[in-house]
């Protein structure tokens, strides 16, 4: 688990703004930002939390919380702490269905489904992928079968960050950037992924659709802190009766 | 205990009494120390659940800012007893800690630290959104607790000696606790729960009480918050705030009960002294934790027993 992740998120829609101010180019950033937070995730995987993999799970949630702050008040520093807008690259809108979507909206409709079925081939098709979950599964089996475990780990980590990093820039114009961004964001990815199951993508696919409808329903007959409270509530409800989500595994962190 | 140690525990306690006659202490040194010896006895309570049994708890801000919540309701509302107050937030809290208790129990590892986090958002967005409280200004100005009719603590000086003891008695509860049979059943659990449960011990059923015991006492000391503070805002509850609680007690060192309360004094004087340096401490903060985990991983107690200056006990 990576408290940090909400802060390579945000890092994402900052670096975006960095790479915008240079080259004046929405789709540049998008290619340029993701890979500069790569390298920043890969170099923090390599320099603090590769030490701590013989060390109790423990460990690693307590440093990626340091981590967090440290990159929290980077950014501060750097960028201020006022928030910032990103225009949409893409403007106008379409009616579709009798209501009317933002262009940029239906792009990123577009861009997250080719996302999605990226990532889903990756970890299905390549031989790449499937080296990833063997990590996951057995870190010492594939060691002695002669794959350098390390590498890996350092690799996804690295792109684990870039898709973080992507997903922000990608959100930047229909949120606003602030240093926070990672704070709000990271709960509700990990309801997600408890939700779903963890190492299972389609059960994080449901459970994100199944929490967006959740949000938009409810908020239609309630205020939104109980549609929060509702939100925390189914999870409380799956955490106890199915800890292990939707679509989960036997014996991921357990 | 031994005789040594508990010698040396009322050397400490002496010093703390004296702390305030040295000539400077100024009112604002003494809400100083007044917080940094609250936020050490919380890391010390949250010790009992990390450090002795294992259980990670990312929702003590909750019952921290329920004790602080029930003392300022009370307060705001003509209720000015400290025992009324501190009644009624053993009663909140404890209600609350039966619930969370109940249900994060039955969960081990990290499920047990979600169940507890997702349980404190719950409590957070509901004080965060209730106008009744204040929503996101919280309560304000409240007035101060009295100890008996006519006399209010109202000076830094009776915070401060209300808050030791309220640490003086805490560590005493929890060092019996530990060193008595029900403690080395938590050390059990904590080593290996499944053995512990052939051996016949119910697990749940120790896993609650030692729960409910951490969350009751950070209730209190949550309750003692606003007679310093004079307010409680729901940012008291915030998940960072549970993040911090933790960092107290891996500065201080797992399973020692004296490091964490080093630990928590050690954050809120380093957060105070960056602070007032420069405006970027919370990166400051940020490093020493990464520094901590990686090079540190038993705490400034347990570093200085690796350095040769005792014997390393996690479980004494």
């Amino acid at each position: 688990m990576n408290f940090a992740h909400g802060e390579l998120y945000m890092l994402g829609a900052y670096a975006g703004i960095a790479v915008i101010g240079v080259t004046q180019s929405f789709w540049v950033a998008l290619v340029v930002a993701p890979l500069l937070v790569g390298v920043v995730g890969a170099v923090t995987e390599v320099a603090t939390l590769r030490p701590l993999y013989r060390r109790e799970p423990l460990y690693g949630l307590i440093l990626t919380f340091g981590l967090a702050l440290v990159f929290r008040e980077a950014v501060r520093q750097i960028w201020g702490g006022d928030m910032r807008r990103i225009l949409p690259p893409i403007t106008g809108s379409t009616p579709l269905l009798g209501m009317t979507y933002p262009n940029y909206r239906l792009f990123l409709l577009g861009a997250s489904s080719v996302l999605l079925l990226a990532i889903w081939l990756f970890f299905t098709q390549t031989r790449a992928g499937i080296v990833v979950r063997a990590a996951v599964q057995d870190a010492e089996m594939l060691d002695g079968l002669g794959v350098d475990v390390r590498r890996v780990f350092t690799l996804t980590f690295a792109g684990s960050a870039a898709l973080a990093a992507l997903a922000g820039l990608l959100l930047a114009p229909v949120f606003t950037v602030y240093p926070q961004m990672g704070v709000e964001m990271i709960l509700l990815a990990f309801i997600v992924v408890i939700l779903g199951g963890m190492g299972s993508m389609g059960g994080s696919v449901v459970a994100a659709v199944v929490i967006g409808l959740t949000q938009s329903l409810f908020s239609l007959w309630m205020n939104p802190q109980r549609v929060a409270i509702a939100i925390f509530g189914i999870m409380i409800v799956v955490l106890v009766v199915r800890p292990r989500g939707f679509f989960g595994r036997e014996g991921v962190l357990e | 205990m031994s005789r040594v140690s508990s010698w040396r525990g009322a050397l400490v306690l002496a010093a703390l009494v004296a702390l305030p006659a040295l000539p400077f202490m100024s009112k604002f040194y003494l809400l100083l120390a007044f917080d940094a010896l609250l936020f050490g006895a919380i890391a010390m309570s949250l010790d009992l659940l990390i450090g002795y049994t294992g259980l990670v708890s990312f929702g003590h801000a909750a019952f921290f800012g329920l004790g602080a919540y029930s003392t300022a309701i009370l307060l705001e509302r003509g209720v000015v007893s400290l025992w009324a107050c501190l009644g009624f937030a053993v009663l909140v809290v404890g209600l609350y800690a039966l619930l969370v208790s109940y249900f994060a129990t039955a969960r081990r590892g990290i499920y047990f630290a979600l169940l507890t986090l997702v349980f404190a958002e719950v409590v957070y967005t509901f004080f965060r959104y209730t106008q009744t409280f204040g929503g996101s200004d919280g309560i304000q100005g409240v007035p101060p607790a009295q100890l008996v009719p006519g006399v209010a603590i109202d000076t830094p000086l009776a915070n401060y000696y209300a808050v030791i003891v309220y640490l003086a008695l805490a560590y005493a509860l929890c060092r019996v606790l530990v060193t008595s049979h029900f403690g080395k059943v938590l050390v059990a659990i904590r080593e290996n729960e499944d053995r512990a449960r052939f051996l016949g011990y119910n697990v749940q059923r120790y896993k609650m009480a030692v729960c409910m015991i951490s969350a009751l006492l950070t209730g209190v000391g949550g309750a003692l918050y606003p007679g310093r503070s004079a307010f409680a805002t729901p940012d008291l509850m915030l998940w960072t705030v549970s993040g911090e609680f933790i960092i107290m007690v891996m500065i201080g060192g797992l399973g020692t009960l004296g490091g964490p309360i080093i630990g928590g004094a050690f954050f809120v004087l380093l957060q105070e002294q960056v602070s007032s340096y420069v405006d970027w401490y919370f990166m400051v903060i940020g490093l020493v934790l990464v520094f901590i985990v990686l090079f540190m991983p038993r705490g400034l107690l347990g570093f200085r027993r690796m350095l040769g200056f005792g014997q390393w006990r996690a479980t004494a």
